[in-house]
């Protein structure tokens, strides 16, 4: 093949690849069935210490402070609204938020795991996505994963004195990505590729994947931008609240 | 329409060389013309769900014994060794679904039209894999980067188990999603001792998320009549503005909630009353069927 053919091949797959988007994106779930049992409790497994922290913290949060199992409600039901409401994206397709970023950076990782694991539950069963036997591998991918790379990144912003909006952007895009690049090892570690085993797999899953999954993560970031600036406009006292009871983080 | 070509793409490389060309021809078209009609009416609402189920014929059926046969189908359906035993699962449930629990048939399998775009594209990546030399006994091929993508007997046998497997598993999550609703499932978690403060999360979210949802819709409807979602960049703002205020006032809201609590004697403990509903002999005897089934099929195979 000539330089000039392989130019023009490369070309044509990106552009079927630009094409071929389906029509809805949502975060990228692991549908329901689609993993060998071994492997559901193995991420299961993984997501365990998270839930029982979660757990943990959620019960010295509301015996402390009872109004905070309303706030926390509201927030997983706010999360679960945004998740199957479309938001406006590049490619004309419909896309939906993840949500988990925002979770993380007002509530911290342990709780978040908890409110997380619960809305996936509701999607698998209201919404039909995701799914009950995948639901430990989501779970990691979405609510552990995703958020402790926002929370980490965005201490990090904090300490390099990033402004606090590019730093709740960057944190809530780049956790968003780091979920998706999750899922897709999640997906090569079941199905390895014949010749070039996880690694090649993890590639072609990360591929197929992009088209609708690097868009929603800048969409993402964005939106948890312009909802932060909402937040810190109109509900000054319930961040307030927050902020003496240090758990979270945008703060 | 995209989804729909896929689903035909997927269909063709799956028995390309088991079926011969022209019938492949013709299953592959009818794919994609049965899809491409599903999938014009795939939009329904996020309560389409809750509704379906609470109007099932099997919505009076013990909770308890649906979720725990839906649970171990599920088990059996993913654990199956070949594709035929969740095959008959897939068809002999949604069946039940469908015609047991008088759910339409058209909203039925508009539902998996949602689960279709992950499955069709990981399906692709399952099927093609790439080679540096072209393996001898490739049933499809096309060059790609100096190398080959091809699909492979082995391939296609693993495609298929994946494909049946989910189906199968889908039809399983399907068939208890619309027949139970949310609050009865709870309710089965609380007996096998779910910590509380899940649970009372769990049903505050369900009870919060339709009045969020209705007051979204509001806030979306009278933004779209000022012409806030008109460019691109005016509709990421208005998203997020909606989006923000939405949560700032589900948080005051939550203060009002909490006040109205506490002064009706709210001591940090919920409770909700569930209906009971005795175990019948016909939801027994139709969800024994494919378990004893799926038993028998994973033994004999």
């Amino acid at each position: 093949m000539t330089s000039s053919e392989k130019k023009i091949l490369s070309l044509s797959v990106m552009v079927s690849l630009a094409i071929c988007v389906p029509q809805t994106a949502h975060g990228m779930h692991i549908m329901e069935g689609y993993l060998p049992p071994a492997f559901c409790v193995f991420w299961g497994a993984l997501c365990l210490p998270f839930l029982v922290a979660g757990v943990i913290a959620l019960r010295k949060l509301t015996q402390n402070q009872r109004r905070s199992l309303l706030l926390l409600a509201m927030t997983g039901a706010f999360v679960f609204v945004i998740s199957s409401l479309k938001i406006p994206s590049v490619t004309g397709s419909c896309s939906h938020m993840t949500g988990t970023g925002l979770g993380a950076l007002l509530f911290g990782v342990p709780v978040t795991s908890v409110l997380g694991i619960i809305v996936l539950v509701f999607q698998a069963l209201l919404l039909a996505h995701g799914g009950l036997t995948t639901l430990g591998a989501n779970t990691f991918s979405m609510a552990v994963a995703g958020p402790l790379v926002t929370v980490g990144l965005y201490q990090i912003g904090k300490k390099l004195r990033f402004p606090k909006l590019l730093n709740v952007f960057l944190a809530a895009a780049l956790g968003d990505l780091f979920t998706y690049c999750v899922t897709s090892l999640q997906l090569a570690i079941a199905y390895p590729s014949a010749e070039g085993g996880i690694g090649a797999s993890f590639l072609e899953f990360l591929t197929v994947f992009a088209p609708t999954q690097l868009p929603l993560a800048i969409i993402e970031g964005i939106l948890t931008m312009l909802v932060m600036m909402g937040l810190q406009s109109y509900a000054k006292p319930e961040l307030a609240l927050l902020q003496n009871r240090k758990r979270g983080l945008f703060l | 329409m995209i989804t729909a070509l896929l689903a035909g793409v997927v269909l063709w490389s799956l028995f390309a060389e088991t079926l011969p060309p022209v019938p492949l021809a013709a299953i592959s078209a009818a794919t994609v013309f049965v899809s491409f009609l599903l999938g014009r009416h795939h939009s329904h609402g996020p309560t389409a769900m809750d509704s379906l189920a609470r109007s099932s014929r099997l919505c009076g059926e013990n909770a308890s014994f649906k979720a725990a046969a839906s649970g171990l189908l599920l088990i059996l359906s993913t654990a199956s060794p070949t594709p035929l035993p969740p095959l008959f699962l897939f068809f002999f449930l949604s069946g039940i679904t469908v015609v047991m629990g008088n759910i339409p048939v058209r909203k039925y399998f508009a539902l998996f039209w949602l689960p279709a775009a992950f499955l069709l594209l990981s399906a692709l990546t399952l099927l093609w894999d790439f080679y540096r030399v072209l393996p001898e006994n490739e049933v499809l091929s096309l060059p790609f980067f100096g190398g080959w993508l091809a699909v492979t007997p082995a391939s296609q046998s693993l495609g298929g188990l994946v494909l049946s497997r989910a189906l199968g598993a889908v039809s399983c999550l399907y068939f208890l999603s619309l027949s139970t609703p949310l609050p009865e499932l709870f309710a089965v978690l609380r007996r096998i001792h779910t910590p509380e403060v899940v649970l009372d999360l769990c049903m505050l979210i369900y009870r919060y998320l339709f009045i969020l949802l209705a007051t979204a819709h509001d806030m979306r409807d009278s933004a779209a009549s000022r012409l806030g979602y008109a460019s691109l960049l005016k509709s990421l703002r208005t998203t997020g503005l909606v989006y923000g205020r939405l949560l700032a006032n589900s948080f005051r809201r939550a203060g009002q909630c909490f006040d109205a609590m506490e002064s009706r004697c709210y001591t940090g403990k919920i409770a909700f009353l569930t209906q009971r509903k005795p175990l019948t002999g016909k939801v027994i005897c139709l969800l024994s069927i494919p378990l004893v089934g799926m038993t028998f099929g994973m033994f004999l195979t």
